[in-house]
Parts: structure tokens; C-alpha cells; sequence
């Protein structure tokens, strides 16, 4: 059994930033963002930096989960820096090799650009890290919402995609198994031509859609079991409302957002 | 040791903040021949054990050990492994994809490399083995049997590999009653007639307990209890605290002895508990 | 408030034929009559393939009878504006809980029902409240259900019925996979639930100590009501049940095979207790 599956990257908890409403956090990132992206001095950008620091802490998530989140633009920030380090030229020699130099202008801003975008990866992280995959979902569904009056069907679309994320999960771990269970008859799912790999996996794919098919089947007279029906007027659990404390917390971020812009100058 | 495990540990995502420890130092063996059963509660670890047993995971720490072979944290020849011990699925029908009974029991041993005239006499022998009829049953598709022919197919198509160990992982699970003692009947047969090596990983003892010679308790990735099957079956109130329930037919003859009869406890089956209450009611009467 | 008839379910000389098999001669159900109280719990037991399922279906308003009806609180099922009433008076269990499950953490999956039944959210949250708190799911109510064990997972399944408040449960095998420990949760709490808040359960088992315990047990095979009565005459009837592949429970076995050894043990033998009771105050007087 492997319960370590998740999707998305969301961690449980009960802080302030976890219970905000998706629609204003996700609003609350685009500005954010906007603004990483007009700040052009160092000071704004580290005020943004600890600012965003300071809500990682105030969200209980452990440091270890924003580090691994990090982790995959580490190439793209030290391919970034060497392209700055060695081809911004202006200001004082700080290194010369040969007929290479490294000057600080090129430092500044290899750094400067370097600080931005882990700034950004961090802010999105808080966002994936303290929302379900589901309210993300909602959330973004709200801003997508004027495409159904050109007719999309944006609330079967949200119920779609919350039925993937609930499956998707477990559908891994069963492909996991059958693909033991056919190892351990033998199968080989490695050698071969790549014809003879295609036909290998015949073993997998066709139980695998039996299997996936059913579920539909079952999951579809279980949604109808519980009075379920397309189209239908729903109600929801959560209501999409925004509380004061969500305003209030809009508005304490912009604040810090002007706060930064009146550091850029 | 014919088949077991020294000092096996198995964590799933080492290194990750979900890292699990599924298996913590799990020692044990089954002798040649044995028929063993492997109990605990879900989530004890059963299911990481047996696969081990059949190559399909790779220890942490510790190693599994058959005969002269051993399957550490380095590599070994998997295929040689699972070419001599058998290990069928959770409703292992759920896996089927052929078009034929007959592929289908072919599958293993045309993946280990078998001449296709070899193939053909173990599918043979396998569904034969199992109580189904051969003619009958060989070009039907798999999907057309009733549950319980398509549990005995799963286990044919374990068996064409003619293995020498066993493994069944909840082999009863979903079947009726009648379905369930055909299933442990033939898993008596076979470990009788041809000396085969069975394990089987359950949590419902009824019809398998009387089978058993050697039992292992699992709980949270530990052995916490390893025996011969009635010492361990003694044990009815660490069990219960574990979750596992004894036979019915057992929890009968302990209600026996709680109510101050000289009973004995360790009966498995009803010809047993019949022999046992009639002795009995012989011993009061003198 | 209207009058809410005695009885709960009725089926009137209910048959079910699944579409493409016409020319099949039996059909998965016919000819039953069968009627369930307000209150009553009833177990469904028959071989593997018989019709108990397709029979649930029926009493959900899943399937629409080819001949005969079926009346949920005196509405029929095939009135097609009454089906949400009647799906939540009436709420259904099935066997794999995987597959029922719709959403991605369990408060939402408890809420799913209701939101289909446009209740205002203050008041769906009050009942996800109650209705976890009961069944002893609160400090999971934002896992997702990939991380459930088995036993939670069927107890989450009950929490969406449950929380629609229906007068009946229809239950197709839902312990199935579990072991013993998340047997005797789920259906210790439909059991609570049943007794304490009148609850009707119609539960459909393989296991024949689980059957013991309904009001009544219905005997299905081959899609026809064999017979029914109290568990303590039918699961005395071994001999019908052995030829449906069918098995009493141990204390009735044992019970039957004493009998044949000259034991005076009386005939509604069911449970370990009655046994042990009727054994030592005659045969087996100290």
C-alpha cells in the first residue's frame, strides 16, 4: 500500500492563510506577481522577500516544503546567473580569467534576477501549498466563470476536474499494482523493440481500462444514488463567500504592495 | 531457511517528508512444505512483505532469502525468483486481459520462456489443478465466468509456472461461502499431494486457520507474534487486541471453557469441535 | 407532517432482465415479493451472481423493473420526479467504497449528497458535523480519501447516506474487503444507528454471522426469493443452504452435527452464547 501519493502540492492546515478565500488569495498572487515584476530595486525586492517569508511561517507549512519546491528552478536560477555573471558587462572588474571578466553589473543583476524568481516561486508555493486542489479549482473557475456566457459549461467542467483529482490518485496506485502483478508473472516492460514494448504493455493498459470504465460505471450510479443529476442547481458546503477578514486581508497586502512600490523609488 | 526474510526493513519514500516505514526489521521463515498464514490488521504491512517474497520490491534494509538465492538492497536475478515462488494478487481476476482462459493461464509461462508445447501441458495441468474442466473451459473468454471460476483462473495462472512457494494475498475476498471452502480445499490439495509451499495473507481465518501449520502476526510493520499455528491461536486476547478474530468455531469452544468446561481450545473446524464436545460429554460422564 | 406508512420498501412481483440478455432464460431477478419496515433490518444472502445487488438497484430506483414494481414510501420508482426522494429515503452502499467517493477530502464527499439536495450550506454543515462526529470521522474531515484505510472509507460511504437523514439503507456487501476490526466498526455504527434512531437496513453478506444478527434474513438464488424468516430458522436451514453453496453460522453448524450425535440441542441455534447456554444446562451439566 502507498498512501504517500499526493497531487498537487496541498498541506493540510489551520492557519489564517489557509482559510482564505481561494478567489482572494489567487487575486492576491497576480498582483503580487505584477508588482515582483515592476520592482527594479533591491531594497523592494527583499522587503517582498521577507515579506513573503513571513507569510510562509504565519502558514505552519514546514520550511522543508517550500526548499523542495524551490529545488526544480535551482538549474534555471544557476544557468541565470552564469549567463548574467559572465555576459552583463558594466561597472568594476570584479574577476578576470583570461579574456573572460565578471563585472559588478553583472553580479547586481544576475542576483536581482535570481531574487525575483525565487520570490515568485515562493508566493505561488504558498498559494499551492495552502489550497485544495478543489478550491484552487473554484477559484479559478470564478475568474474563467465569463466564458459560460458563451457557453461553456464551466460548472461541469469544476465538477470534471474535481472528480479527476479525486481519481487520479487512486488510479496510480492501481496501475502500480497491476504492473507488479504482471511483473510478477513475468512481464517485462523494459526490453525489447519498440514495437515489442507496445505490445508488452497490452498487459497493463487493457486491465487498466477495464478497471477505469467500471469506475465510472460504479461512480456515475453512485453520484446518481445520491441525487445527483447533469445540470441540476447545486448548493455547496463551502460558500464562496468573502468574509471581512478576506477584505481585510486584500487590503493589508496591497498595503505591503504600495509599501514596496514607495521602496522602488 | 527455505524461504523468509533477515532483518527486513522496507520504507516507501526514504529521503521525503512522507516517508512510511511499512516494514521494520521483519524476521521469519517458512519451512518447505509448510502451509503458513500471515495475519494482522490492513495497514500492517502484509501486502509489502509478500511482495518482497516475489521480487517486486527491493528492501531498505535486511534481505529476503530463498533457498540459495538472496535478494538484498543490491541486485539479484529477479526473474529466478519469481520463476520458483508464485504470488497471486488481491482479486488478481481484476487483472486479466486476454482474449482466452487459455492465454491468459499461458501468460507467466511464456514470459519465463517456455517451449510452447511445455506451455501447453502446465496451463493443462494448472486449470486442472484448480477443479476446472480443461475442454470446457480453455477457449472461453475470461470474462464470461462466474466470480468464483474466475478466482480459480487467477490462481491457475499462478500455478503454470509450476512454482514451489505459493503466496496468496485476501485469496477469498469478495467470494460466497461455498466459493471460499472450494478455494481453501484446493490450496489443501495442492499442499499435500505435491508438496507445495503455501503462504497465505488474510484476515479471515474461518475456513483457513485448521490448514494452517505455521502462523506470523504482523502489526505495524513488525512481527509481533510467530509460531506454530495452535500456540499461536492460544493467544485469543493479544489477537483480539491486534484487531483479528479467531475462527467462529474457536470463539465457541472458548466460550466452552470460560464457562469452566475442561474444553479443549485448539479446534479450528466443525468435525473438530463435533469430536472434541462429544469426548467431552464422554469425560463428564465418568 | 404527512403519514408515513408501515412499510418501507415494496416489491410486487419484481422482475429485472439487463438489457442485451433477452435471450438469456433466467432473468437476474423475478418473481419476488419482498416488503421491508420502517425500523427493520434486513440481510440478503445468496451465492455469488444470484440477483442481490441487482435487487438493491431496484429498491434504489437505479434500475426501473421490467415486470412489477417497486414502492419506496408508497411512490413508485419509476416516477421520474420522484427519484431524488426516493434515492434519499432510500440510500444506497455499494461494495467497493473506492468508487463511491466523489470528492477530494471527506467533509465534501459527506456534503456531496446534500448539495445535490440544494440544502443551504449552514445547514449542510451542520449535518456533515453530526454525521461525522457519529460515525467517528471528525479528525478526517479534510484528508482526501486516497489516505483512508479501508474501514474509514466504508465509514465515510455511510456518512454521505447517512446525512441525507434516509429511512433505509441498502448495504451491498460493504465489509467485503475490510478486516475484522473495520468489519465491527462499520457495522457496529449502522447497528447503532438502527436501534437507536430506527433506522431500516437492508444489508446484503456473505458472512453468515453478520446475517445472524438481522430481523430477518432473505434467501436469494438465481434472482427469486427462496425464503425468509428470522435468522435463527433460516440459518437453521442448513441443508437448503448447503445446496445453494450457502453456510449457517458455526454455532447452528456444530449445533446440526451434535444433533445427529444424539445431542438434545433445541433447533433456533444461532449464536456462541445460545449454544454454550444449551450445552451446559443438559449434555454438558458439570
Amino acid at each position: 500500500m502507498n498512501r504517500s501519493i499526493t497531487l498537487g502540492q496541498y498541506l493540510p492546515g489551520e492557519s489564517l492563510v489557509h482559510q482564505l478565500n481561494p478567489r482572494i488569495k489567487i487575486l492576491a498572487l497576480l498582483i503580487m506577481l505584477a508588482v515582483l515584476f515592476i520592482v527594479q530595486t533591491f531594497h523592494a525586492l527583499i522587503f517582498l522577500l521577507l515579506f513573503a517569508v513571513l507569510l510562509l511561517a504565519s502558514s505552519g507549512v514546514p520550511f522543508s516544503y517550500f526548499l523542495r519546491g524551490i529545488r526544480p528552478i535551482l538549474y534555471i536560477a544557476l544557468f541565470a546567473l552564469v549567463i548574467y555573471f559572465f555576459f552583463n558587462k558594466g561597472g568594476v572588474v570584479l574577476l578576470r580569467i583570461g579574456s573572460v571578466t565578471v563585472e559588478s553589473d553583472g553580479v547586481r543583476e544576475g542576483l536581482f534576477v535570481v531574487t525575483r524568481l525565487v520570490a515568485l516561486v515562493l508566493y505561488s508555493l504558498l498559494l499551492t501549498l495552502t489550497t485544495t486542489p478543489l478550491s484552487l479549482t473554484h477559484g479559478m473557475g470564478y475568474f474563467l466563470k465569463p466564458l459560460s456566457y458563451i457557453g461553456l459549461p464551466t460548472d461541469e467542467v469544476a465538477m470534471i476536474m474535481s472528480i479527476a483529482l479525486r481519481f487520479i490518485p487512486t488510479l496510480m496506485e492501481e496501475s502500480q499494482r497491476l504492473m507488479r502483478a504482471q511483473l510478477s508473472r513475468g512481464a517485462d516492460f523494459e526490453s525489447g523493440s519498440i514495437f515489442r514494448k507496445a505490445k508488452n504493455l497490452v498487459p497493463l493498459i487493457v486491465p487498466l481500462f477495464i478497471s477505469a470504465f467500471r469506475r465510472a460505471d460504479e461512480l456515475a450510479l453512485a453520484m446518481e444514488a445520491r441525487g445527483f443529476r447533469l445540470g441540476a442547481r447545486r448548493t455547496r458546503l463551502h460558500e464562496d463567500i468573502i468574509a471581512p477578514r478576506d477584505w481585510a486581508v486584500l487590503i493589508f497586502v496591497l498595503a505591503v504592495l504600495t509599501a514596496a512600490l514607495a521602496l522602488n523609488i | 531457511m527455505y524461504i523468509g526474510t533477515e532483518n527486513l526493513s522496507h520504507i516507501y519514500m526514504p529521503g521525503t517528508p512522507y516517508a512510511t516505514k511499512a516494514l521494520d526489521e521483519v524476521s521469519f521463515s517458512v519451512g518447505e512444505g509448510d502451509f503458513a498464514l500471515l495475519i494482522g490488521p490492513s495497514g500492517s504491512g502484509k501486502s509489502t512483505l509478500i511482495q518482497h517474497l516475489n521480487g517486486l520490491l527491493k528492501p531498505t534494509g535486511g534481505r529476503v532469502v530463498f533457498e540459495d538465492l538472496e535478494l538484498g538492497a543490491e541486485n539479484v536475478d529477479l526473474l529466478s525468483l519469481r520463476k520458483r515462488v508464485g504470488l497471486v494478487f488481491q482479486m488478481a481476476e481484476e487483472h486479466f486481459f486476454s482474449e482466452t482462459v487459455y492465454d491468459e493461464v499461458a501468460f507467466a509461462p511464456r514470459n519465463l520462456g517456455l517451449e510452447e508445447d511445455l506451455v501447453e501441458q502446465n496451463v493443462r495441468s494448472a486449470l486442472e489443478n484448480v477443479g476446472l474442466d480443461w475442454q470446457e473451459v480453455c477457449h472461453r473468454h475470461p470474462f464470461q465466468l462466474s466470480s468464483g471460476q474466475k478466482r480459480l483462473v487467477a490462481l491457475a495462472a499462478v500455478l503454470s509456472i509450476k512454482p514451489e512457494v505459493l503466496i496468496l494475498d485476501e485469496p477469498t475476498a469478495g467470494l460466497d461461502p461455498g466459493g471460499r471452502l472450494h478455494l481453501f480445499d484446493l490450496l489443501r490439495m495442492l499442499n499435500q499431494q505435491t508438496g507445495l509451499t503455501v503462504l497465505v495473507c488474510t484476515h479471515h481465518m474461518d475456513e483457513v486457520a485448521a490448514l494452517a501449520d505455521k502462523v506470523l502476526v504482523l502489526n505495524r510493520g513488525k512481527v509481533v507474534m510467530a509460531g506454530p499455528a495452535p500456540d499461536i491461536f492460544a493467544r485469543r486476547q493479544e489477537l483480539n487486541d491486534l484487531g483479528l478474530s479467531l475462527p467462529e468455531i474457536t470463539e465457541v469452544m472458548h466460550c466452552l471453557a470460560k464457562k469452566g468446561l475442561p474444553a479443549r481450545t485448539d479446534i479450528y473446524t466443525l468435525e473438530q469441535a463435533r469430536a472434541e464436545i462429544n469426548s467431552l460429554k464422554r469425560r463428564l460422564k465418568k | 407532517m404527512k403519514s408515513r406508512p408501515e412499510i418501507l420498501i415494496e416489491a410486487r412481483e419484481l422482475a429485472y432482465r439487463y438489457p442485451g440478455e433477452e435471450n438469456i432464460s433466467s432473468p437476474a431477478v423475478y418473481g419476488v415479493n419482498l416488503s421491508v419496515k420502517r425500523g427493520e433490518y434486513v440481510s440478503l444472502i445468496g451465492p455469488n451472481g444470484s440477483g442481490k445487488t441487482t435487487l438493491l438497484k431496484l429498491f434504489n430506483a437505479l434500475l426501473a423493473p421490467t415486470e412489477g414494481e417497486v414502492l419506496v414510501e408508497g411512490i413508485s420508482t419509476t416516477e421520474e420526479e420522484k427519484q431524488v426522494e426516493i434515492r434519499r429515503s432510500c440510500g444506497m452502499i455499494f461494495q467497493n467504497p473506492d468508487n463511491q467517493l466523489v470528492a477530494t477530502t471527506v467533509e465534501e464527499d459527506i456534503a456531496f449528497g446534500l448539495e445535490n439536495l440544494e440544502l443551504p450550506s449552514s445547514e449542510i454543515r451542520k449535518r456533515v458535523e453530526k454525521v461525522s462526529s457519529a460515525l467517528g470521522l471528525k479528525h478526517l474531515l479534510k484528508h482526501p480519501p486516497h489516505m483512508l484505510s479501508g474501514g474509514e472509507k466504508g465509514r465515510v460511504a455511510i456518512a454521505g447516506i447517512l446525512a441525507m437523514q434516509p429511512s433505509c439503507i441498502l448495504m451491498d456487501e460493504p465489509t467485503a474487503m475490510l478486516d475484522s476490526k473495520s468489519r465491527q466498526d462499520v457495522l457496529g455504527a449502522v447497528r447503532h444507528l438502527n436501534r437507536e434512531q430506527g433506522l431500516a437496513v437492508v444489508h446484503v453478506t456473505h458472512f453468515p454471522e453478520e446475517a445472524a444478527r438481522a430481523d430477518r434474513v432473505v434467501i436469494i438464488d438465481q434472482g427469486r426469493l427462496i425464503e425468509q424468516g428470522p435468522p435463527s430458522v433460516i440459518m437453521n436451514k442448513l441443508q437448503l443452504l448447503h445446496q445453494l453453496g450457502l453456510q449457517g453460522t458455526a454455532p447452528s453448524e456444530l449445533a446440526a452435527l451434535l444433533r445427529k450425535d444424539g445431542f438434545s440441542i433445541p433447533e433456533e441455534i444461532l449464536n456462541c452464547q445460545e449454544l454454550v447456554q444449551s450445552l451446559c444446562t443438559s449434555e454438558l451439566k458439570i
